[in-house]
């Protein structure tokens, strides 16, 4: 039955969404190729169709507690089938940056973060507070032989990082629970009221996010599946090198990989085989955005903003190793403090950037298991032969 | 009349290969003494022309007969003048639809070639009908399409009379607050442009203006139209009255003497309606002219089936128009308190329940909505416009128009039926259904615009007057269009000499009606040079034939005067039909309609077909040849046995086509005369008819149907079945039907005996 519902259309919500990457969103004029197209999109309330007219309409009620943006994957199969240009693709992604805005807490720097305007603010900060620790550990200095701990005290590091750590975790939380108290409240979409519960749900949604099974389903875009998997994994290395790493340093006590610590070769290994993933998966998809912008999608100040961090987080983390090899030691520092601005900028911004996705996408994807949102049926071919029947006992007699 | 007749036989295309060229040549010179007859291939080229020419010279001929391909090629080739031309077809209708070198095929070659000998010596000499005509136009409606064909004409060189019943000239123009522009980006709207309109038409010396007048009547005939030209006033009111009451007892009286085409008796019947006033008792002006544009526009639908949209009771519930008025003062203002408007739902569709919610509703509507949505827009960067369509349509490049307003974030579209306005805190509300987002939804507005359809005026008043037999009215579609085979002849109306242009046509918007304008202007113009030369105006333009009767044997029953579908015939006083052939198409159909016969033309009478029938050769009974005559409409019926050729499919060989200029030609002599010389079945083939009929000459395939439901008579006294006849409608594309039709209906008779009267 369908229940009557009060359009106020919020203009300045639409400016809103035109701004933020939606510019073609009003051209749309409702064929639903969009939906057919998307591999992904389920049967039932299917994307992005609705979600084009929602955001014509201004309906932001709508828009922002609306799980299915996040179960997109921004392929662009529908935005190369539209018919009109109105690019679907992009009005999801629109979405998802206004989402990300709206949940954030505080919420301040949620709009911050996506300002171009305030550029030289947003990028400031991390610059500013590395250098800082340059600074009250003596200025730029190059101690020989190679001691990144005496070029900045590690318990300087350890100090303003874990602060970080904690604020991006902390804020990241606080934004995702708002969301789903969001979702559970006011989700405009009708799904059944049997729901799963919460964890088996979380942990479905990761057994389908670790081998991007969903990703692997858009057609047009094949090759950002592979991309977004090498930077997915590279990053999940890089992590779990880290950790060990600073594992080493703080509880057990002994030096770091680049000092020739214990279990050095392993742990290089793991480290330099996800930096590379992670900086080709990144080098593909920024050479993308630049080459094939039809296929990857107009790309805003939001997506660069993030994709310049984290590029940079992994490109300054392997010139520096590869500097150190060459033997130049200012050289290795001069870089190791532009690392640490790049780090410090993505924890810091995690719950305000593009990087915000890696937990709104996965509560959402949550979100659709619990509801069996998501559940998109085989596509039987409607040309499929019928199977014949074993023994032809059953066959209808012809009229 | 005897004619000395050339026969020339085109070898080429393939036909000398597939016919005994020599034996069709005996037909010609052994069963018709023709004193000329070559077979050469390719007759149309210069060389080959050059014999034909030296043959008329030097023998004398009246007549050239051409058999070879479809006279609808080379026209231009074989013209001889003051020589008669005729073309057998035996390309597309011989040799390119039946096995080379068959029996029948010869057979069927040689009755064409008896069968066009025998018709080209029936043409009689007439001179083309010639009289002093006039060479002014008529304008009628000085809005924008009115000024535009007077200024077109004008600009041709042609004195233009415009009238217009409004004190100033301008009409609809005057009121719009904006237009579009018609000009690249398309996207924006501009000030009426009809000030500049009305100043050049002002300006010309080859316009008079009668404003704050209306035709009183109109009399005569293309070339000779006498105009009564009276001022604006009550009278109209009285005359309208009268005549429409007049239409709808015509009507009525029409509808109880039950199918179409049957004729009542036409006793007590007025032949014209009671005028109320004579002009020798006002004052008026007589002008002459060639003939009549009409372009007196339209008038708002108002809204059918809105009650519950809260038109007529809630103020701020308003029409299209009265929003247009309302934006030209300025600021849009709501109706109720004055205040500002800031959201306004438009409605294009009242609602599902009835058939034609707005019946003179079109995509003109939905461009208003679209321009009024910008009116809103640019006056109010936050206002919000909601447009609730059935169909959003958009011609051409209004499309451009359209994206620009749905780039727009304040314009919201969305398909969707209205089920109620009510009011609201601060407006209206208004509840829609089926919207494009899937489900009901309320919206909250200051003003609630309806879309009003475009009614031609004619729907309402005959405006011309016409002084003809049958009636003041241009007959009209069921609509009240002016419709005189719309598809193919736009501005033609079922009175020859006057045009339709603009909203009186057809709903449209300025940048059409501008274009209409021109295309009447021109359509007129071509009917003045054309009459002055006594010759028809479309379809058969150039044609300079016309019909004549032999008036000493009418019985006047009035037929043709009832029939002709252009109302050329008026009335004697004594009763018999008085022609106007200017007013004549040149169809024919009058001379199916005469019981006695007697309406001809030159190149085309009763006993021409008549004797064409009989001409064909019919074996007896046991050669198991039996022979089907095709009346065939020769303006799409002929076309299609051409295409069929063309794409060489094959039928029968027993049937033998005869062209009709219309299948209302039709006469119940030649169907009495084929089934007595042996003819074992009739056919005829006419184009669509009903309400999207296709016929030339709008009812003509309609009355030979309508004629051949009372055939049954003729053969229950030749003691015949009646599945011996058989009526097709066949439209211009459909030439694949043809083998269908044909092989089918030979089937049919092949139940039957073969006609008992072979031999006779
Ligand atoms: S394909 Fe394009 S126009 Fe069609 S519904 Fe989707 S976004 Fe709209
Ligand atoms: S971008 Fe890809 S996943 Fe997203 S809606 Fe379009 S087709 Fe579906
Ligand atoms: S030929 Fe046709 S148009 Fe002319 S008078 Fe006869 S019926 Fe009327
Ligand atoms: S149909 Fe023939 S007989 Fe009848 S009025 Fe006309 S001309 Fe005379």
């Amino acid at each position: 039955m369908a229940k009557e519902f009060v359009a106020e259309p919020d203009l300045q919500f639409t400016r809103d969404v035109i701004a933020a990457g939606g510019s073609d969103v009003k051209k749309c004029y409702q064929c639903a190729t969009c939906s057919v197209a998307c591999p992904i999109s389920p049967d039932n309330s299917p994307y992005p169709r609705k979600e084009m007219i929602w955001a014509q309409w201004g309906l932001k009620d709508r828009l922002v507690n609306d799980p299915d943006i996040w179960l997109c994957h921004h392929c662009n199969d529908c935005s190369t089938q539209c018919p009109r240009g109105a690019n679907p693709g992009d009005l999801m992604k629109a979405v998802r940056k206004m989402v990300i805005e709206e949940n954030s807490w505080p919420s301040f720097l949620g709009g911050l973060v996506g300002q171009p305007s305030l550029m030289v603010l947003t990028l400031g900060i991390p610059v500013a507070v590395v250098l800082f620790l340059v600074y009250i550990n003596g200025g730029f200095r190059a101690p020989q032989p190679l001691n990144y701990g005496e070029f900045i005290n590690y318990l300087y590091i350890q100090g303003v990082y874990t602060f970080a750590l904690v604020f991006a975790v902390v804020s990241m939380v606080l934004s995702l629970k708002k969301y789903w108290a969001n979702l559970e409240a006011n989700c405009p979409i009708n799904v059944g009221a049997v729901r799963k519960p919460f964890v088996p749900s979380l942990i479905e949604a990761f057994k389908e996010i670790l081998p991007h099974d969903k990703f692997k389903e858009c057609e047009a875009n094949n090759i950002r599946y592979a991309s977004h998997l090498m930077v997915f994994w590279g990053m999940i290395g890089l992590f779990v090198t880290t950790a060990i790493v600073a594992f080493n340093i703080d509880i057990l006590h002994i030096a770091p990989p680049s000092r020739g610590g214990p279990g050095t070769v392993p742990i290089k290994i793991l480290g330099n085989v996800s930096a590379i993933a992670f900086v080709l998966g990144l080098g593909i998809m920024i050479v993308r955005r630049i080459t094939q912008p039809d296929q990857a999608g107009n790309s805003s100040y939001f997506d660069w903003l993030f994709l310049f961090v984290i590029f940079g987080t992994g490109a300054t983390g392997l010139l520096t190793e590869l500097v150190r090899w060459a033997g130049s030691a200012p050289g290795a520092y001069f870089l190791y403090a532009v690392h640490l601005m790049f780090v410090l900028a993505l924890l810091l911004y995690l719950p305000f950037s593009k990087f915000a996705h890696i937990g709104y996408r996965t509560l959402a994807i949550a979100w659709g298991k619990s509801a069996g949102r998501d559940v998109t049926l085989p596509v039987v071919p409607n040309y499929a032969p019928v199977p014949a029947q074993e023994g032809g006992a059953e066959e209808t007699p012809q009229a | 009349m005897d004619h000395k007749i050339g026969v020339y036989i085109d070898t080429g295309y393939g036909i000398g290969e597939a016919l005994d060229i020599e034996a069709l040549c005996t037909v010609a010179t052994g069963e018709f003494s023709v004193p000329v007859c070559r077979a050469e291939s390719y007759w149309n080229e210069p060389d080959k022309l050059a014999i034909i020419r030296n043959d008329i010279a030097g023998e004398g001929l009246t007549a050239v007969l051409i058999a070879g391909p479809s006279p609808r090629v080379h026209q231009d080739a074989f013209k001889f003048d003051g020589t008669i031309v005729e073309r057998a077809n035996l390309r597309e209708h011989v040799v390119w639809c039946q096995p080379p070198n068959h029996e029948d095929t010869q057979m069927l070659a040689e009755d064409y070639i008896r069968m066009w000998i025998v018709k080209t010596s029936k043409y009689e000499d007439r001179p083309p009908f010639m009289e002093e005509t006039s060479k002014d136009i008529l304008v009628i409606g000085g809005g924008m399409t009115g000024m535009t064909a007077a200024l077109e004409a004008a600009a041709a060189g042609y004195q233009v009379y415009l009238v217009e019943k409004e004190p100033q000239l301008g009409g609809w123009a005057n009121k719009y607050a904006k237009v579009f522009t018609g000009k690249p980006p398309y996207t924006e709207l501009t000030d009426s442009p009809v000030q500049e309109k009305i100043a050049a038409v002002n300006k010309s010396d080859k316009i008079k203006v009668f404003a704050g007048h209306r035709v009183f009547r109109i009399s005569g005939a293309p070339g000779m139209f006498d105009v009564i030209v009276r001022a604006d006033g009550p009278w109209i009111e009285k005359l309208d009255t009268a005549q429409n009451e007049w239409l709808a007892a015509k009507k009525a009286r029409e509808a109880a003497g039950g199918a179409a085409g049957e004729k009542k008796e036409a006793e007590g019947e007025p032949t014209e309606p009671e005028v109320p006033d004579d002009p020798s008792e006002f004052a008026h002006e007589v002008v002459r002219v060639g003939s009549v544009v009409l372009a007196a526009g339209w008038r708002p639908e108002e809204p059918q089936n809105a009650e519950h949209l809260g038109y007529g009771t809630l103020p701020d519930v308003i029409t299209n128009v009265q929003l247009e008025e309302l934006a030209a003062k300025g600021k849009i203002t709501r109706p109720s308190d004055g205040k500002e408007v800031s959201s306004i739902a438009f409605i294009e569709c009242m609602g599902p329940e009835v058939e034609h919610p707005l019946l003179y509703g079109s995509n003109v509507s939905s461009l208003v909505a679209l321009k009024q949505a910008q009116y809103l827009r640019k006056s109010n960067p936050d206002g919000k416009a909601f447009v609730f369509y059935n169909n959003m349509r958009t011609p051409g490049q209004y499309e451009v128009f359209y994206q620009a307003m749905q780039d727009d974030p304040g314009v919201f579209l969305s398909k969707g039926i209205p089920t109620g306005v009510a009011s609201a805190a601060s407006g209206l509300a208004v509840d829609v259904k089926d919207t494009l987002l899937g489900e009901q939804l309320r919206v909250n507005v200051d003003l609630v615009v309806l879309s009003t359809g475009m009614v031609p005026v004619t729907k309402d008043a005959a405006v011309l007057n016409l002084k003809y037999r049958q009636g003041p009215f241009l007959p009209e579609n069921p609509y009240g269009f002016n419709d005189s085979h719309f598809i193919c002849f736009p501005y033609e109306t079922q009175r020859t000499g006057i045009y339709t242009a603009g909203c009186v046509r057809q709903p449209m918007d300025f940048q059409s009606c501008e274009t209409d304008a021109t295309g009447a202007a021109l359509k007129a113009i071509q009917c003045m040079e054309l009459v002055a030369q006594g010759k028809a105006v479309h379809p058969r333009a150039g044609d300079e034939s016309f019909p004549e009767i032999f008036v000493t044997r009418c019985t006047q029953c009035k037929r043709c005067t009832e029939e002709c579908p252009f109302g050329a015939y008026d009335e004697q006083p004594n009763g018999t039909p008085m022609p106007n052939p200017t007013r004549c198409r040149r169809c024919a159909i009058c001379m199916g309609s005469c019981p006695e016969r007697i309406i001809s033309f030159r190149d085309h009478s009763v006993d021409m077909i008549g004797s064409m029938v009989k001409a064909m050769s019919v074996p007896d009974e046991y050669a198991e040849k039996p022979r089907v005559v095709v009346f065939i409409c020769e303006n799409d019926a002929y076309p299609v046995l051409d295409m069929a050729g063309m794409h060489r499919l094959q039928y029968s060989a027993f049937v033998r086509f005869i062209p009709l200029r219309c299948l209302g030609n039709i006469n119940m002599v030649w169907i009495a005369d084929a089934l007595s010389k042996g003819i074992d079945g009739i056919m005829l083939i006419g184009c669509k008819y009903g309400d999207d009929y296709q016929c030339h000459f709008v009812k003509g395939s309609e009355l030979a149907e309508y004629r051949m439901g009372k055939i049954s008579e003729t053969l229950q006294r030749l003691v015949l079945e009646s599945d011996r006849i058989n009526v097709q409608q066949l439209a211009i594309d459909e030439y694949y039907k043809l083998p269908g039709i044909i092989n089918d209906f030979i089937e049919l008779l092949s139940g039957f005996d073969p006609n008992p009267y072979k031999g006779f």
